[in-house]
């Protein structure tokens, strides 16, 4: 023990930090910054997964072209109205994110994240095959376009309704206490179990839900495999699914709130509503963006609903960019093309992070 | 006590397990709890075949038998994965259209001159089975059925609609203008669809449009690799099937266990499914809760000019990484193989066909319930050409089919858009 203690006193501050950082950097290193870099390499491969698994040298170095055969086509031309409404909405973002910052209403970060997002909503629209053109790769803008939709209405679905939830379920009885642990219940299941369980929900035949309506004397919805109610189906199992974990960082996030504050604001008669959009929602601020890039990380990676629940379909309307790279390095065996998509992921989820970090900053 | 014997049980299995050779299993079919070792009594294909695996394992002396759990939609990544991590199972179940995949990469064990040696006769199996496990004249695997797409019918219902021939078999359609007739006299006489099967899921409905398209003499590819799928020929195919959808005579959004279902409810008079389910339906038939009760099986009738019907084979292979590198598994593997062959017969229950002669023509498969009604599909049997990239061509076709009578697509779009990712994915 003296010894040890002797050798660690030997150490300067800086070394025995690096001694005690060691293990975490050696496995971050092996597992995450590796495999990173490997990916990228393989990328740059056309590299048959299970040919090279037998041959190392089946696989040959082709530079950027999986990324041009993913990303790019034939005579792509750009248009300002190739698609309209996305278009429209992108200007309409940027002119928004300029009038929020000239007018004081947002911070520079948070108008500069908009107006970017504005400005590339307006610009890849833009990009379509022009006349004997065609994308080389058909499938994958469609499927981030899936995956965007996707992000797009789980993510408010899961934070509103964690806010509503955690809104009323704040306090001691017993009643809330049990419902909180019952709403957070949800969040322990595998993907498998949640998505068998809402496979039976959504069922024509046996579900829940076809039930209901039918108790009522309407013709039950297939969800699952029709086009206009199966992306809805993965989000409502996914709104279930990832519900907890937000509303407990909303509940954590309410009880910092002083009360303080509370006492005062019933004082000026603000209470029930008004008090929760006057007091609890400022002051959740922070929490509420923290949750949101969080769930924006974490949903754009989803793969077993959509695998699952809808094998991607109908007509690839569920598919999304996760399964995408599943099937091609694993059904298809192109490890490279997989990879490239991977770093196209990587790029979006990367942005989003720089987005929080910017945020988080400015706030704290 | 009895903590005591079951604790010396356990000890005892794992005495007699560490000096046993362990072979590793890998197999989809879905699983089956309580399987036993009785191969001559289990029902359904998953239970068939690991009564049949339990068998194996508990007679061939010092081999155990490990199965892997394995997933039914995910099991070709799972087997691709496992290759390519070093580490497959000592035996896998694969379809004969995988061979050209996995063969060409030197992937499976060249089994010719050792099956004898392990009590395999060759000459024993049919020669289209034969030919279902070569390879650039080689053997690569120990094959144990032929499958197809059959014509399960609800008797009862087309009792009704008037389509039972004075013999007690259904009368079947033979043109696309008769399938629509007999579909409205199901609905006129019953209110209940005509057909069903998983044009949702799992690419049956691709089986039954090939199966149509091959009726007329086409095929989705060529042997020389040019797609051929946005054709005059598919185009009847597809419109044969969508006409019932577009009468309201059957519902495209069912998938495999909801169409399946409504079968066995008798909401359907023709279920489009495979060989495999034939025990199961016969036994649910024979409950009286379950709504079907007069089943009968017929061959995939000829809409179109020649009789086609869509057809594989399951197979059982060994990594070439065993042969080469661990003879004792290997030889281990051979003697598993082996019984699986013995087994055929019991396999046969499932409603699959024989890939031996021996079985073929003998009383017991002959008396196996409705193998009599389905006796021509043999002949029918066919498939796409040999391609190493099957099963993304399937998926191609299946979403472009789901894409018509799912999302409206126009068909002639949807087949030149198939026709496109086709040829892509033979051009590599």
């Amino acid at each position: 023990m003296a010894e040890r203690r002797k050798i660690l006193a030997g150490l300067s501050e800086g070394q025995a930090a690096l001694v005690l950082l060691l293990p975490f950097l050696a496995v971050y290193g092996a597992f995450l910054i590796y495999p990173f870099f490997r990916g990228v390499w393989i990328s740059l491969h056309d590299w048959n997964l299970l040919a090279v698994a037998f041959n190392p040298d089946a696989k040959e170095f082709v530079g950027g072209r999986n990324y041009v055969r993913t990303l790019w086509g034939r005579n792509i031309e750009w248009g300002l109205f190739a698609s309209p409404v996305m278009q429209t909405a992108g200007i309409l973002g940027t002119g928004l994110a300029f009038f929020l910052y000239r007018t004081g209403r947002a911070s520079r970060a948070t108008a500069l994240a908009l107006g970017i997002a504005g400005l590339l909503f307006f610009l890849l629209p833009g990009f379509h095959p022009g006349e004997e053109g065609r994308w080389y790769d058909r499938r994958f803008w469609p499927t981030v376009g899936n995956t965007i939709l996707f992000v797009a209405l789980a993510v408010p679905g899961v934070t509103l309704s964690a806010l509503f939830i955690a809104a009323a379920l704040d306090g001691e009885t017993r009643a809330k206490s049990v419902l909180r642990t019952l709403f957070f219940l949800s969040q322990v299941l595998s993907v498998t179990v949640v998505t068998l369980i809402w496979q039976i929900m959504f069922s024509p035949r046996q579900g829940l839900i076809a039930n209901i309506t039918e108790a009522f004397g309407g013709s039950p919805i297939v969800w699952l495999t029709d086009q206009q109610f199966a992306m809805a189906a993965i989000v409502i199992a996914t709104v279930w699914w990832s519900l907890g974990i937000a509303m407990i960082l909303f509940l954590a996030g309410i009880q910092d709130i002083s009360k303080d504050i509370y006492e005062a604001a019933a004082i000026d008669d603000a209470r029930g509503l008004k008090a929760f959009w006057y007091i609890t929602l400022p002051n959740l601020k922070r929490t509420i963006t923290l949750v949101i890039v969080l769930q924006i990380i974490l949903h754009f990676q989803v793969f077993g609903q959509s695998h699952l629940m809808t094998q991607g379909g109908p007509n690839d309307s569920t598919q999304v960019l996760v399964r995408y790279i599943y099937q091609t390095a694993f059904r298809d065996s192109e490890l490279g093309k997989a990879s490239a998509m991977a770093v196209f992921l990587f790029v979006i989820m990367g942005a989003f992070s720089i987005v929080q970090f910017i945020v988080g900053r400015e706030e704290g | 006590m009895r903590h005591v014997l079951i604790g010396l049980g356990i000890a005892a299995m794992a005495a007699t397990c560490a000096s046993a050779q362990e072979v590793t299993l890998g197999r989809f079919f879905g699983a089956c709890e309580d399987a036993g070792t009785d191969t001559t009594a289990s029902v359904g294909e998953a239970c068939i075949i690991q009564s049949i695996i339990n068998a194996a394992d508990a007679e061939l002396d010092g081999i155990t038998v490990n199965t892997l759990p394995t997933d039914w939609g995910n099991y070709y990544d799972q087997i691709i994965a496992a290759y390519a991590g070093g580490e497959p199972p000592d035996i896998h179940v694969m379809h004969r259209h995988r061979v050209p995949q996995f063969a060409s990469l030197g992937a499976l064990a060249e089994l010719s001159d050792d099956l004898a040696a392990a009590g395999i006769d060759t000459s024993d199996w049919a020669p289209a089975a034969l030919d279902a496990v070569s390879y650039n004249g080689g053997i690569y695997g120990v094959p144990m059925d032929f499958h197809a797409n059959l014509w399960h019918v609800n008797m009862d219902l087309m009792e009704q609609a008037g389509l039972v021939n004075d013999d007690g078999t259904p009368i079947l359609p033979t043109s696309p203008e008769e399938l629509l007739e007999h579909a409205q006299m199901v609905k006129d006489a019953t209110g209940q669809d005509y057909l069903a099967a998983d044009f949702a899921q799992f690419p049956i409905g691709v089986r039954l449009v090939l199966a149509l398209m091959w009726q007329q003499g086409d095929n989705i590819f060529t042997e020389d690799g040019t797609a051929t799928i946005d054709t005059e020929a598919a185009r009847n195919a597809v419109s044969a099937i969508t006409q019932l959808f577009d009468a309201g005579l059957a519902d495209p959004q069912l998938n495999y266990a909801d169409s399946q279902q409504a079968f066995l409810n008798g909401e359907a008079a023709v279920l489009v499914n495979g060989t495999w389910v034939v025990d199961f339906y016969d036994s649910e038939a024979a409950n009286p809760d379950v709504a079907l009760s007069n089943y009968y099986v017929a061959d995939f009738p000829t809409i179109f000019g020649e009789g086609a019907t869509w057809a594989d084979s399951h197979m059982w292979a060994i990594p070439a990484s065993l042969q080469a590198d661990d003879p004792e598994t290997y030889q281990a593997a051979l003697q598993v193989l082996a019984f699986i062959n013995d087994h055929n017969i019991d396999w046969a229950r499932t409603g699959h066909m024989s890939v031996r002669t021996s079985v073929l023509e003998s009383d017991e498969y002959a008396n196996l319930p409705h193998r009599d009604e389905y006796a021509g599909t043999a002949d029918i049997a066919r498939d796409t050409p040999a391609s190493e990239d099957y099963g993304a061509i399937q998926d191609v076709l299946n979403r472009e089919l789901q894409a018509i009578w799912l999302t409206g697509k126009p068909v002639g779009d949807a087949l030149s858009d198939a026709e496109l990712e086709v040829q892509d994915l033979l051009d590599g």
